[in-house]
């Protein structure tokens, strides 16, 4: 009999083997911070993992013309020590508030996102950046916009035996401005109250162009499509946006639970307006 | 940092030294309770009640028996019922008998309902899983207002628990202790303030939790190898629990991973002996996380309201002090902590004339609160130190001022000192050690207080203020606690230090090896430290109560001295010379007279073989003559943020009188950890419930402590003063530094954006809907 103790973990020896074994019902393993804590809470219990984080098809980060393409078993400290990080100074600030330095050598980009939790951070980026994800699976590859991806807390357009291959960041035009915040009790290994990430298009202290993502205050990420139409030709001042607080508040669908009330989440939402505001120096 | 006066010249003693067990540790050599094989050793679990409130119908352990490898099950039907307190503490008793191993009543979620010894992890875990109970589930008390109510159902029904204050009522301990007329002191001041301050559950979060080892030694007797602060009141009480003679069992405590007070508890020792009685084999028991925050103690959850009157100067005139304490389903520390929460606060402000501290600790439904470092004075000095600030608003005086003008100096007493004790009168004394004034001048311009306070700086959303508080502990619990320390020498000059203090991660074997060593003149590693087995080291009663540099560190400097004294004999006799004109230092004893030396090893091997042979050793004993107080400062800055309402402390700094560091960098360390502790307190921390009573978050996935990356800049500073009744001038610092936080970063909130923050933690939550409710 056995009762506890985890499942058996199976090495592929390419891409393709790992798309085999899953296809058999393995598990894909990537860094395991998610996944470990799932399964010792034994609410799941998959036949056997298939570890994807040591295959180099995976963890290849290229900066192309256009886009970066980042392997899907990619370390978040991977992508930070990587020039992808410095040209997309947006997804530096969503890694940065991952958790802790031991969580960022382990946790990958890809299983953030297969994990599909509305508080993952690294999911902001992605949502702004218009972010594309490649799978290849028994029936070969097909790509997926990554709000297409993503369906609802923990759920995803993944068939069985399908692994995420890597994830497509096309560079934004222009040289907006990145702003990410997340709302926890603490600093260190805090999954967000609420957080808010935004690139804003700035001409003469004007707002030219706007996209925001709000984590952790609905069954996704949300992109506030309205809020971000409003924002355009407004100055970037507290005041000047003061008004908008209300209708990106309104944009959440949020929950209770032990971290914060439903009332908190969606008010504290709005107010990250403000705090961007502030942050975000229009001039340099 | 220590601010250096000018100090006695000593050889070891305020030395940092290295951690006599340090070297062990860093290797990871198998030091703690669980790392010791018991070969055959069998898994003990528990069965943990469901339910708030209720009683066992029924219990059948027939499915669970018949699993392969379950040895034994222990329950209410098969284990005699013996009212006993699992608090740790001196004799007689201070908190009530309304425990026993296995009741037929359970009283909270988490309570013991069976225990199960099995040869593996697996068998135990099914056996728990098959263990059927029936419950009749009772209606629950889930607050002390509803503990209260009249009508309430009654948790402590059992005819044979002695010593509850009122069981009819739910309340397991009172006091009221009125000094002077504070009615009408406070009536008749010109200026009054109040405050109430609430503290939640809170648990201690030591990285080792609960563990322990029972087996048998070759004449069988009981073996017990444990995680505990008190040894020696785990061999008391586990005697009574199982009815053995105290002489067949045997306690060693080896390195502990942290206890902080939850482990002045005797939990899990009693059962793994019963399960070890009844199956004649080894048995060990360790909690998991989520049986630590639920099943093991957690500090009092406490409502603390103080009224202040003071004249128009600022010379305080009344203090009013009322707790009401929440200790769970049993009463374990109930008495004591409650009495604290006066007696470590009041003498403080000793200014004021006309004192009352009235308060009651009442029985709910919800898990068991114990001993936590700062044992009450934390949850008094919230809500004194807050009122403290109100009163200095309202007078129009600087907070730090108001104290300066009403805390107690050297050559001062407090009525309270004799009036509150340990559950019953304390011990009339003085004051003869007190830097306060110094913590709190260096305190104010290590933090900029004249340039800092009351700006309202602002950048962006966020608001930044600065807040103070004082506090001060005790020493140890006059005339009560007793310390005993053996030191032996061996014949080439080194020496056994055999103690029952209790090093539980704290230094205080490196601590004892220094006060030692300063005596008898020799360097640290020349004595070999043992704590502390019951067969082998004197009696202590333990670490806590900030007793263990104070009083084991006079126990064994009294040892020391007599030790020292038959060295001086040998070496008279043998440089035929006048023991008054020897000196004993650095290794060797010396005549001042004639220059002529011996060694301490000629000296060790002279008595050991030569003439005269004779053991030199001694064993002295202490009991706390007073309890000298520690005072501390604490001064911290915050920044707020205005539009989620999170509240970070950007720095803090503590200055504390501990008398003199024995050892400057742990007495550091020990004011250092109690302030992160306590800022986890403000920030952080709290147990949450459901409707039902069941603690929702029990892991540190959802009940957060600081970490490493959370924790600020902490300025850690000793101001030291020469306490004349300590070991070299020592006195406490092990609790003292957790009762500031609190309400400095209270106050300090209130300094940026004028709001007062009275219950813990300040979440951003709660602070953002306190700005909104004020801009309402
Ligand atoms: C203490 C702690 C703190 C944390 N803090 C944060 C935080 O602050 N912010 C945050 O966003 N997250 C946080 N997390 C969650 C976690 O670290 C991240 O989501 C991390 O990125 C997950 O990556 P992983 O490689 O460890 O995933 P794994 O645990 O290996 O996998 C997670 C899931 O994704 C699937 N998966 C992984 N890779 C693939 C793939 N290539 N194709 C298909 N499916 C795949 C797995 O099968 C599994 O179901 C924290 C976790 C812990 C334990």
């Amino acid at each position: 009999m056995h009762t506890t103790g985890l499942a058996e973990i199976v090495r592929p020896r390419d891409l393709a083997e790992a798309v085999r074994l899953a296809a058999e019902g393995g598990e894909p393993l990537a860094g395991g911070t998610d996944l470990f804590v799932r399964l010792r809470k034994g609410v799941e219990r998959p036949p056997f993992l298939v570890y994807i984080g040591d295959l180099p098809e995976l963890r290849r980060i290229s900066v192309g013309e256009s886009k970066v393409e980042i392997g899907a078993a990619a370390t978040h400290a991977e992508i930070l020590a990587s020039p992808a990080a410095a040209r997309l100074p947006i997804l530096r600030l969503a890694l940065e508030a991952i958790a802790s330095p031991a969580i960022r050598a382990m946790g990958t980009l890809g299983g953030n996102l297969a994990n599909a939790s509305p508080a993952g951070d690294g999911l902001i980026p992605l949502y702004l950046l218009g972010a594309r994800v490649n799978l290849v699976g028994p029936d070969g590859e097909r790509a997926l916009a990554v709000e297409e991806f993503v369906l609802g807390p923990g759920k995803t357009a993944l068939r069985p035996g399908e692994v995420i291959r890597s994830l497509d960041l096309p560079f934004p035009e222009g040289a907006p401005r990145a702003y990410f915040r997340k709302v926890g009790r603490r600093r260190a290994l805090i999954i967000a109250i609420a957080s808010l990430g935004a690139l804003l298009w700035l001409r003469d202290g004007t707002i030219e162009r706007a996209r925001l993502a709000l984590g952790s205050v609905a069954p996704t990420v949300v992109r506030p499509r309205e809020v971000e139409q409003a924002l355009v030709g407004r100055p970037l001042a507290p005041d000047a946006l003061a008004d908008l607080v209300e209708a990106l508040s309104a944009a959440t669908r949020p929950i209770s639970d032990l971290r914060a009330s439903a009332g908190y989440r969606r008010t504290v939402a709005g107010r990250l307006l403000l705090d961007l505001a502030c942050t975000i120096s229009p001039g340099g | 940092m220590a601010v250096s006066v000018a100090a006695k010249a000593r050889d070891v003693v305020g030395q940092n030294v290295h951690k006599v067990d340090g070297p062990a540790l860093v290797c990871g050599k198998p030091l703690f309770t669980l790392d010791m094989d018991v070969p055959g050793a069998l898994v003990g679990k528990i069965l943990h009640s469901p339910h708030a409130h209720a009683m066992i119908e029924a219990i059948d352990t027939s499915a669970a028996e018949a699993i392969p490898g379950v040895a034994c099950i222990l329950h209410f039907g098969n284990v005699p019922r013996i009212p006993h307190t699992t608090a740790g503490q001196g004799w007689p008793e201070p908190s009530p008998y309304d425990t026993v191993l296995f009741d037929r009543k359970v009283r909270y979620v988490g309570d013991r309902v069976a225990a199960v010894a099995a040869t593996s992890e697996e068998a135990a875990d099914e056996a728990l899983r098959k263990i059927r109970v029936e419950y009749k589930v009772l209606p629950a008390v889930l607050s002390v207002d509803e503990a209260l109510a009249p009508g309430a159902p009654v948790i402590h029904d059992e005819p044979d628990a002695e010593g509850i204050y009122d069981a009819q009522r739910n309340i397991a301990a009172a006091v009221d202790i009125p000094v002077g007329d504070v009615d009408r002191a406070l009536a008749e001041s010109p200026v009054t303030a109040e405050a109430t301050c609430e503290i939640p559950y809170l648990q201690h979060t030591p990285i080792e939790p609960h563990c322990v080892i029972a087996y048998f030694d070759e004449d069988g007797r009981l073996v017990i190898r444990t995680s505990t602060q008190v040894p020696f009141h785990v061999r008391r009480i586990v005697a009574r629990v199982l009815a053995l003679p105290m002489s067949r069992i045997r306690v060693v405590k080896p390195r502990i991973g942290g206890g902080f007070g939850a482990k002045q508890e005797i939990i899990l020792e009693p059962v793994a002996g019963a399960l070890a009685l009844r199956t004649g084999r080894p048995v060990r028991i360790a909690y998991t996380r989520e049986e630590e925050f639920v099943a093991s103690r957690t500090r009092h959850p406490m409502r603390v309201t103080v009224k202040l009157g003071a004249g128009r100067d600022g010379t305080l005139r009344a203090i009013d002090m009322e707790a009401l304490s929440n200790t769970g389903a049993y009463g374990t520390h109930s008495l004591t902590v409650l009495s604290n929460v006066g007696s470590k606060t009041l003498p403080l402000y000793n200014k004021a004339r006309h004192l009352r501290f009235h308060g009651k600790a009442v029985y709910t439904n919800l898990p068991v609160a114990g001993a936590y470092r700062g044992y009450g004075a934390t949850q008094g000095y919230f809500a004194l130190e807050v009122a403290m600030d109100i009163l200095a608003e309202k007078l129009g005086l600087d907070p730090l001022e108001l104290r300066q003008r009403n805390h107690i100096r050297v050559g001062e007493t407090s009525p309270i000192f004799e009036k509150i004790g340990e559950g019953r009168e304390g011990k009339a004394q003085i004051v003869r050690s007190c830097a306060l004034p110094e913590c709190l001048r260096i305190g104010a311009e290590r933090i900029g207080w004249k340039r800092n306070r009351g700006r309202r700086r602002r950048e962006g959303p966020w608001a930044y203020g600065v807040g103070m508080a004082c506090a001060m502990q005790g020493s140890g619990i006059t005339g009560i606690d007793m310390g005993a320390a053996t030191i032996v020498m061996n014949e080439d000059g080194s020496f056994r230090l055999l103690v029952g203090a209790t090093d539980l991660g704290t230094g205080s074997d490196t601590v004892l090896a220094q006060i030692a060593a300063e005596a008898l003149g020799v360097s640290v590693d020349k004595v070999l430290v043992y704590s502390s087995d019951t067969d082998f080291t004197p009696f202590d009663v333990g670490a806590y109560a900030s007793s263990t540099t104070y009083v084991s560190g006079l126990a064994v400097l009294k040892a020391a001295e007599d030790v020292r004294r038959q060295i001086l004999d040998v070496a008279a006799a043998a440089l035929e010379e006048a023991p008054e004109d020897l000196e004993l230092s650095q290794g060797a004893v010396r005549s001042v007279r004639s220059g002529r030396a011996v060694t301490l090893a000629d000296v060790g091997h002279r008595a050991t073989y030569v003439v005269d042979q004779h053991q030199i050793a001694a064993t002295a004993s202490c009991v706390a003559p007073e309890s000298p107080p520690p005072f501390a400062a604490f001064f911290c800055e915050v920044a707020v943020d205005t539009e989620t309402g999170l509240v970070r402390v950007e720095r803090f700094v503590a200055v504390a009188d501990c008398g003199v560091a024995i050892h400057p960098k742990q007495a550091e360390g020990q004011l250092e950890g109690a302030v992160v502790q306590g800022i986890g307190h403000a920030l952080y921390e709290e147990m949450l419930f459901s409707g039902r009573g069941r603690c929702v978050n029990p892991s540190f996935f959802d009940y957060k402590i600081p970490s490493a990356l959370d924790v600020p800049e902490v300025e850690a500073i000793l101001v030291p003063s020469e306490e004349p009744t300590g070991p070299f001038g020592a006195k406490s610092i092990a609790e003292v530094g957790i009762n500031g936080p609190l309400p400095a970063i209270s106050n300090a909130i209130y300094d940026a954006v004028g709001i007062r923050l009275t219950r813990a933690p300040f979440t951003p939550e709660r602070v953002l809907s306190a700005l909104r409710s004020r801009t309402g």
